[in-house]
């Protein structure tokens, strides 16, 4: 590993809570203002977590601290390979893992609530994980390379450009992984969503706060994947991602909570379409 | 030196199992049971180690009789038995099944071409011993589990005889035919092998004689005879296309010149064919899940190390034949597709051995999805995937057999909460259901480059993706079950082990002090196949260097180019990275960081799940306070979107979908 490695992948597992954190503050200010409210301090979310820190310890069983931990590791391992430009698809698997560890930890308590909430959860895997692998063979298509750094190295021009229809089946993806509206079924940042926390609804404590970190983790890497789109400049990689974001706020506060029953069916089918219909502009592209 | 191993590894077994048969004193037919997995062990072992590049081998005569008749006889004698047992059940398609082969085979043998003599009969390459390896090692520890759980099945049948010798003839037995047929490069050598595992399976699946166990058994002969049929086809088509008995030979086969490919691709579409029934593809899934009504070792044989990879083995063995043709895309297709739809139908399942039996077929299609995709990387990719899902598969069965024995049911949610009665066993099987599953373990890996190699046909990669999807859903859930239940004060974590805890942690559990009580021959074939998944799992760039590199090698020389480098990291491609080393050090010391913040001292809570306010004060029991100040359980399920993807619902589409697929393989491949 080069000394540059060394030194991002220091930065990435410090900086990127941090990132993640002030994204989360953002969100809650830009919702707020959105919803005709004031908003808490961009801070908010740190003083949340450290708050949580200093909570009691409580769990239903020791299942669930284990598992807290590995789902902060995977994601952690996330940014990582992110940071590394390695593989793409191998990014992908780890980031499963981490969701793998997360419904494991909710199905360890018997509650019905969790239990459900582990269900949709599941469901939710199951909804974006197929877009996000179509999205990557996309990638790689008009690339030639799996590999973020050959990608980088290689391609000189806005993924976008080619890819238009492949970044909105990432963003069904970026609102299911955000926990957004209409996609926030498993567990949502919402009050008036629901009345028990869903998937998170047995952690507490310093338990709940790793986990807030972990999908801090989370955002920042979903955001990293939004600036591939654009790597050619940071200016417009900016613009890019904070578009996005902010597109995906607007949409979790114009939307309502949708079931699974219509996610799954309507997520698969736009995405494969808009897929297809994007593979085959590059075959005729290359062809 | 090579010509005993291979000779052992074949008759061996033919000679332990019918010791097996003969001897009545249980203690002795374990010894000898154990005695011949020790041996077969040993034996693949020295091959693998002797084995530089490829080996031929024509044994000439055994014990003074040409092996060539003395195959031919056994064949026919065969195929009348089974004649016989299809008229004993009164079964006219498996009597018309047997009757297509008898005729067309002594048509062919008598007439056509006289006293057919293949050189070389064996050919051992890498593929063959990684077989080999498979069919000698994981093979033989689901024999040794055999022993034990056998006693507890018969137990539970209450049978006044024993019908042991006899199962456990015919379960060593198929390690030898399923050795046979790794080896076998004469084709109707191949063949004679080939239906000595489908006459095996119809025995062991009907050992119990129930009724369902009867039919079930007789479903799997019909299917796996219509392969058979396509067999001997085949065989014909050869001899009558090119005039000689040379392409018999499966390396010249193979091999053939450009100039016969599209003469030679109707036969190695009947080939194919045949590798699907035994592969269980669909529409020809159901007779792989008919066969659990057998005792558990045999599904945990048929699933892991013989039968359906015998199917696997022939559509990867013959890849390279077909490669750049049609057939190649429509096996590619037929493969994502089944992959995809059994990945559905086991999210649909609540029984476990379903779930692993719709796994297992998926995994088998991804296997054949690979060989037709025929790049260098996916077969590759299809030669890791037999080897990852032999071992994580066939624990998973002997896991959930022993389960059944414990708590008299395989339903999944039936086993919600076993860890906390059954800790170490449960332990174990979450290890087999995360190695199928997660990076960085082995099956996972295969998926990867199976993806990656996928990415150049759109419709195959978009299967490939839903159903790994769909992988992740099923699996997930049931490992979570395992761990769902209340904190048990047995189970207060020892929190004095020091550094070494996560350690005794990863073999042991949080609660040392609870023990496993299980008999070494359960014990023994377990923990290996659980320990050798991980470190396969770790050591894949060996693995790739030493075994499955080679395959691409002695697979057909000069025309393919190395797919993957290996280095300290792990396995990179060109067009991507795999970093197994990396993944695998850092997931170890999140797992220490992890156990290490379990067994921390200090205050915590325990508290029953949250119910509103209203739960039972007593955590261990889940209930709530309902009308009248009266304490209700609930109960949470699994979602299994009965609605949506049913069994019933939408195996009748799947299987139309299939044969259509098949139907234009054959169509376009006539044409």
């Amino acid at each position: 590993m080069s000394m540059n490695e060394v030194v991002a992948v220091i930065a990435a597992i410090l900086v990127s809570p941090i990132i993640g954190g002030l994204v989360a503050g953002l969100d809650r200010k830009v919702t707020a203002r959105l919803q005709g409210r004031y908003g808490p301090p961009i801070l908010q979310p740190f003083y949340d977590v450290l708050k949580l820190f200093g909570k009691e310890k409580m769990i239903v069983n020791y299942w669930q601290i284990f598992c807290a931990y590995m789902y902060l590791v995977a994601d952690v391992l996330t940014i990582i390979l992110l940071a590394l430009q390695s593989d793409l698809l191998l990014i992908f698997f780890v980031l499963a893992v981490g969701g793998v560890f997360l419904v494991i930890g909710a199905l360890a308590a018997e509650s019905p609530y969790s239990q459900i909430g582990a269900q949709r959860e599941l469901i939710q895997m199951l909804t974006y994980e197929p877009l996000l692998i179509l999205v990557f063979v996309g990638i790689y298509l008009e690339t030639g390379s799996f590999k973020i750094s050959e990608i980088i190295a290689n391609y000189n021009q806005p993924l976008l450009l080619s890819l238009p229809l492949l970044f909105v089946v990432m963003g069904y993806a970026l609102v299911i992984k955000l926990k957004k509206s209409p996609f926030d079924i498993a567990t949502s940042h919402h009050a008036h969503q629901e009345i028990v926390k869903g998937v998170l609804t047995e952690y507490s404590g310093p338990y709940l706060a790793i986990i807030e970190i972990s999908h801090w983790y989370e955002t920042v890497f979903l955001l990293g994947l939004c600036a591939l789109f654009w790597h050619t400049s940071f200016v417009w990689m900016a613009v890019l991602v904070v578009a996005t974001y902010f597109g995906e706020v607007l949409v979790d506060n114009v939307c309502a909570r949708l079931t699974w029953r219509w996610m799954l069916p309507h997520a698969w089918t736009g995405g494969l379409i808009m897929a297809f219909a994007n593979y085959f502009w590059i075959y005729e592209k290359i062809g | 030196m090579l010509d005993e191993l291979i000779g052992i590894s074949i008759l061996l077994p033919f000679i332990a199992g019918t010791l097996c048969f003969l001897v009545k004193d249980h203690r002795v037919r374990a010894g000898i049971i154990v005695a011949t997995g020790i041996a077969l062990t040993i034996d693949s072992l020295l091959l693998f180690q002797g084995l530089s590049g490829s080996y031929s081998y024509t044994p000439e005569s055994l014990l003074g009789i040409d092996i060539n008749s003395l195959i031919t006889f056994a064949d026919f004698a065969l195929l009348f038995i089974i004649l016989a047992i299809a008229f004993k059940l009164g079964n006219p398609l498996i009597i018309l099944l047997t009757l297509l082969q008898i005729v067309p085979l002594g048509y062919f043998e008598l007439k056509m071409a006289h006293h057919v003599e293949v050189t070389p009969a064996f050919y051992i390459d890498s593929l063959s011993v990684i077989m080999n390896l498979i069919i000698s090692i994981v093979g033989s520890l689901i024999c040794i589990f055999g022993i034990r759980y056998m006693e507890e099945h018969e137990h539970h049948l209450h049978l006044k005889k024993s019908r042991q010798p006899r199962f456990f003839f015919f379960l060593v037995l198929f390690l030898g035919a399923m050795n046979g047929l790794v080896f076998a490069n004469n084709l109707l050598w191949l063949y004679f092998f080939w239906e000595v595992t489908t006459f095996c399976s119809f025995m062991l699946i009907g050992h119990d004689r129930t009724e369902i166990a009867i039919r079930n058994a007789t479903r799997a002969l019909w299917m796996n005879m219509s392969g058979g049929v396509a067999f001997v086809a085949a065989i014909i088509l050869i001899f009558h296309t090119t005039g000689s008995v040379e392409y018999l030979s499966l390396q010249t086969l193979i091999n053939h010149g450009p100039a016969l490919t599209s003469a030679l691709l109707l036969p190695f579409s009947l080939l194919c064919f045949s590798g699907f029934t035994k592969a269980a593809q669909v529409p020809f899934q159901s007779w792989l899940c008919g066969a659990m009504v057998a005792p558990t070792p045999v599904s945990a044989l048929l699933h892991s190390s013989t039968m359906v990879k015998a199917g696997v083995y022939l559509v990867v063995r013959l890849a390279p034949g077909y490669q750049g043709t049609f057939l190649s895309t429509m096996v590619a297709t037929f493969g994502a597709f089944t992959f995809l739809t059994a990945s559905a139908l086991a999210v649909n399942m609540s029984n476990g051995k379903k779930i692993l039996a719709y796994s297992t077929i998926a995994n088998l299609g991804l296997i054949i999805a690979c060989a037709g995709i025929n790049t260098p990387a996916a077969i590759i990719a299809a030669v890791l995937l037999i080897i990852f899902h032999a071992i994580s598969k066939g624990l998973l069965f002997l896991c959930v057999g022993t389960i059944e024995h414990a708590i008299g049911s395989r339903d999944i949610e039936d086993m919600r909460g076993l860890y906390n009665s059954m800790p170490a066993v449960s332990r174990i099987t979450i290890i087999g259901i995360l190695t199928m599953m997660l990076p960085p373990f082995g099956a996972l890996m295969s998926k990867w480059m199976a993806i990656e190699a996928a990415a150049h046909i759109p419709w195959v990669v978009v299967m490939v993706a839903l159903g790994s999807g769909l992988t992740v859903l099923f699996w997930a859930r049931w490992a979570g079950l395992f761990v769902s239940g209340p904190h048990l004060k047995v189970f207060e974590a020892d929190k004095d082990s020091g550094l070494l805890g996560p350690f005794v942690t990863m073999f042991k559990g949080f609660a040392t002090k609870v023990k496993w009580n299980a008999p070494a021959s359960i014990k023994v074939p377990m923990v290996s196949l659980a320990v050798g998944a991980i470190v396969l799992s770790l050591a894949v760039p060996w693995l790739y260097t030493t075994l499955v590199d080679p395959v691409l090698s002695s697979y057909r020389p000069g025309v393919f180019v190395e797919p993957f480098r290996t280095g300290p990291l792990g396995i990179t491609s060109g067009t991507g990275a795999f970093y197994v080393l990396p993944v695998f050090l850092f997931s170890i010391l999140g797992y220490i960081v992890a156990v290490a913040a379990v067994k921390r001292k200090g205050h915590r809570v325990i508290s029953a799940p949250y119910m509103c306010g209203e739960q039972y004060a007593d955590c261990a029991q889940p209930k709530f306070r309902s009308h009248l100040n009266s304490w209700k359980d609930y109960i949470a399920a699994n979602i299994y979107m009965q609605d949506i993807i049913g069994e019933e619902k939408i195996s009748y589409w799947i299987n139309i979908v299939s044969l259509v697929i098949l139907i234009v393989l054959f169509g376009e491949v006539l044409r």
